[in-house]
């Protein structure tokens, strides 16, 4: 890593991204030419209205899709080349997930659901579903263990998927409106439990909004518009967690 | 993933959608039944049809003779058993000469009382018998000069002298008959031919000749081997020569055996034995060109009645893949998710493929206990319903003919199957599967 302490240098970097889709005979272009560094532990908010690209550059970020050109590096890992493979084996150790529609497996439980990370990394149940336990407990849960995702409320379920992403303790947590289906005090207590986790473990966020309030959690706030990154700039008046 | 939380995974996507899997398993389990049950019924059948065959003879018997019109090099002589030692699955071989005389009577019992007007005196190798598949009914076999056996039915061909013409003899084909026209309860005969000795009486051109013999056992019946064995004498080769000796005055043959027998060590090889011989110039006969035909009709048959069942099991194959294309559309976001958790590709592709392979072992195991009952029940009501009977309706038996069999190896055959029509028909729903990408798991309804 140029012999420089890897604690220093970004744990996000993106080079001159762009990506293009075919629709019929045209070409459209979401994202132009992106550059974009984010620091570990830093919470990154893209932020931008519906079309601006903001969706497409998470993608490419979390390695969904490949890019047309240029690449993402996390942790220094080239993860627009990898294989399929590589990148199942990357998710379970580097990255975690927090989707708007929650999107818990349905026939598994608060804790089953949990531990599903483990699972796919090969730890006992015993362990893995302890650890959940664990995890739950601590997102105000613990009466919730064993319920199904149907039998909790919105902001209940987004605690089990906030819990879910980051029992594996990944490097990056990648999420896109977290809060998007939920009303004003349930956001307050993700968005507040999200910041917690990152800041108590150092993890790096990256949250996707067009919520202009929700930026305010962000240290950095990345606002897209037509693929293009047209201001990048540090949050000055960060809310804290607690303040809410 | 770990083994066990696959299989974990698998039964409860099994599990949650009870009914789907239900009528899934359902359609294995029918082809699966159908597939036992039909080769069971051609199994019974080729069962059936070996049991008449076996009733008209030893199946493994070659019966060589000098060609027709042959008188050149190929002779049935000692040198042809020489040779005979070397061919392999040959498993033992008798010569076997008959007796030609104008005019032949066996004399029994005291004073003269039981005389047989005529009989066919055949002389083998004795002690080979046993190896050739000779059954016999009472006695032993000869060990001393003089010794000899008697066919099964000889004891028909005498006439008891005491009692008024056209009343002396008994008619063995007066009682029933079974399905293959044997005599099943044949009146007893005025005497048995092993409790005594008996003169053989030959009239020759020189005279008479009379020889005292001592049957020691008598042969189960078996044409394959030749009309001796029911209504003729056995006796040893060496006896058999100072008989003609006498006979003929001295005046030899050309030829040493009228015929040689061979028994073949199993059915299979009966044919290249035959062939073996015919190139060595010999004219061979044996029960081959029956039961080839017979066979080869019967595994038709049974082709038929599996390529019947094979049908609808493909037809279940066909409900797997669309219960699997069915449950992956529906959890097609679900697969995204997982993959975006970092699920590895394979670990999708066993997961759909176990569950395809589970539905199959499951319909296979079910399918294998109730066609294993259903053949019960099938072979119970063709021997009559009866608690006696269930033992053999299960195993068979020397005397039963079962309408159903099923050996172990066809149930096996149909779980194995069974499972890989599930693996089968759940290889492209699980490609599907594993193609879906981790974006799904983003996409907005």
């Amino acid at each position: 890593m140029n012999g420089s302490d890897p604690r220093s240098r970004p744990i996000i970097e993106v080079k001159d991204l762009r990506k293009e889709y075919p629709i019929g005979d045209e070409t459209v272009v979401a994202l132009k030419r992106i550059n974009l560094n984010v620091s570990r532990g830093e919470i990154c908010c893209i932020f931008g209205t519906s079309g601006s690209g903001k969706s497409t550059l998470l993608n490419q970020l979390a390695g969904m899709e490949k890019p047309t050109r240029g690449e993402v590096r996390i942790g220094g890992v080239p993860i627009s080349r990898l294989s399929e493979n590589q990148l199942a084996a990357f998710r379970q150790r580097h990255l975690g997930f927090v989707f708007q529609s929650y999107n818990l497996l349905p026939n598994l439980t608060a804790t089953e659901n949990v531990a599903l990370p483990l699972m796919f990394r090969g730890v006992p149940k015993a362990q893995r579903e302890a650890a959940a336990r664990k995890l739950l407990t601590r997102v105000g849960l613990a009466h919730r263990l064993d319920h199904f995702p149907r039998q909790m409320s919105g902001g209940q379920q987004q605690r089990v998927g906030i819990a879910r992403a980051f029992i594996a303790r990944p490097d990056v947590v990648f999420a896109d409106e977290p809060t998007g289906n939920l009303d004003s005090k349930t956001t307050v207590e993700i968005m507040n439990m999200i910041c917690t986790f990152a800041r108590d473990f150092h993890q790096t966020i990256i949250l996707v909004t067009h919520d202009p309030e929700m930026a305010a959690y962000a240290h950095r706030i990345v606002t897209l518009i037509d693929g293009e990154i047209v201001r990048n700039e540090i949050n000055q008046k960060e809310r804290s967690p607690h303040e809410a | 993933m770990k083994r066990k939380d696959l299989l974990r995974v698998c039964l409860q996507n099994l599990t949650r959608r009870k009914s789907r899997t239900f009528l899934t398993v359902l359609g294995v389990l029918i082809g699966c039944c159908s597939i036992v049950i039909m080769v069971s019924l051609g199994i019974g059948m080729k069962e059936a049809q070996d049991k008449t065959l076996a009733e008209m003879g030893d199946l493994t018997i070659i019966t060589v003779s000098a060609p027709q019109g042959g008188r050149g090099k190929v002779k049935l002589d000692d040198a042809l058993l020489r040779r005979l030692k070397g061919i392999p699955g040959i498993a033992a071989f008798t010569p076997k000469r008959s007796l030609e005389v104008e005019s032949i009577s066996l004399v029994a019992g005291t004073g003269r009382r039981y005389i047989a007007d005529w009989t066919s005196v055949v002389g083998v190798d004795t002690g080979a018998l046993e190896q050739m598949g000779y059954h016999l009914t009472e006695g032993t076999l000869p060990k001393h000069d003089n010794e000899v056996l008697v066919g099964q039915y000889l004891a028909y061909s005498f006439k008891d002298t005491l009692r008024p013409e056209g009343h002396n003899m008994i008619d063995r084909w007066a009682g029933n008959f079974d399905d293959n026209g044997k005599p099943i309860d044949p009146p007893p005969p005025f005497f048995d031919p092993l409790k005594g000795p008996m003169t053989m009486e030959i009239e020759t051109q020189n005279g008479k000749i009379t020889l005292p013999i001592t049957p020691v056992g008598a042969v189960k019946e078996d044409y394959s081997k030749g009309s001796e064995t029911s209504e003729g004498i056995m006796l040893n080769m060496a006896d058999l020569r100072k008989l003609m000796e006498k006979t003929q005055g001295g005046r030899k043959k050309a030829t040493a055996y009228d015929s040689v027998m061979v028994k073949v060590k199993s059915i299979d090889q009966v044919e290249s034995v035959e062939r073996e011989l015919k190139t060595m110039g010999y004219a061979t006969e044996s029960m081959e060109s029956i039961r080839r035909p017979m066979e080869k009709e019967a595994r038709q048959k049974q082709l038929m009645l599996g390529g019947l069942g094979a049908i609808s099991l493909f037809v279940a194959a066909l409900g797997i893949t669309n219960t699997m294309i069915m449950s992956i559309s529906e959890r097609t976001r679900e697969i995204g998710v997982m993959k975006s958790l970092g699920c590895y590709v394979t670990d999708i592709r066993i997961m759909f493929l176990s569950e395809a392979g589970a539905i199959g072992l499951i319909g296979g195991l079910i399918g294998c206990v109730i066609s294993f009952v259903a053949s019960v029940v099938i072979n119970l009501v063709s021997l009559g319903p009866s608690v006696e009977h269930l033992l053999p309706a299960i195993l068979g038996g020397e005397e039963v003919t079962r309408v159903s069999v099923i050996p172990p190896w066809l149930l096996l055959f149909a779980i194995v199957f069974s499972v890989f029509i599930g693996l089968g028909s759940g290889y492209y729903p699980a490609n599907k599967a594993v193609r879906i990408p981790a974006l799904e798991a983003i996409k907005t309804e």
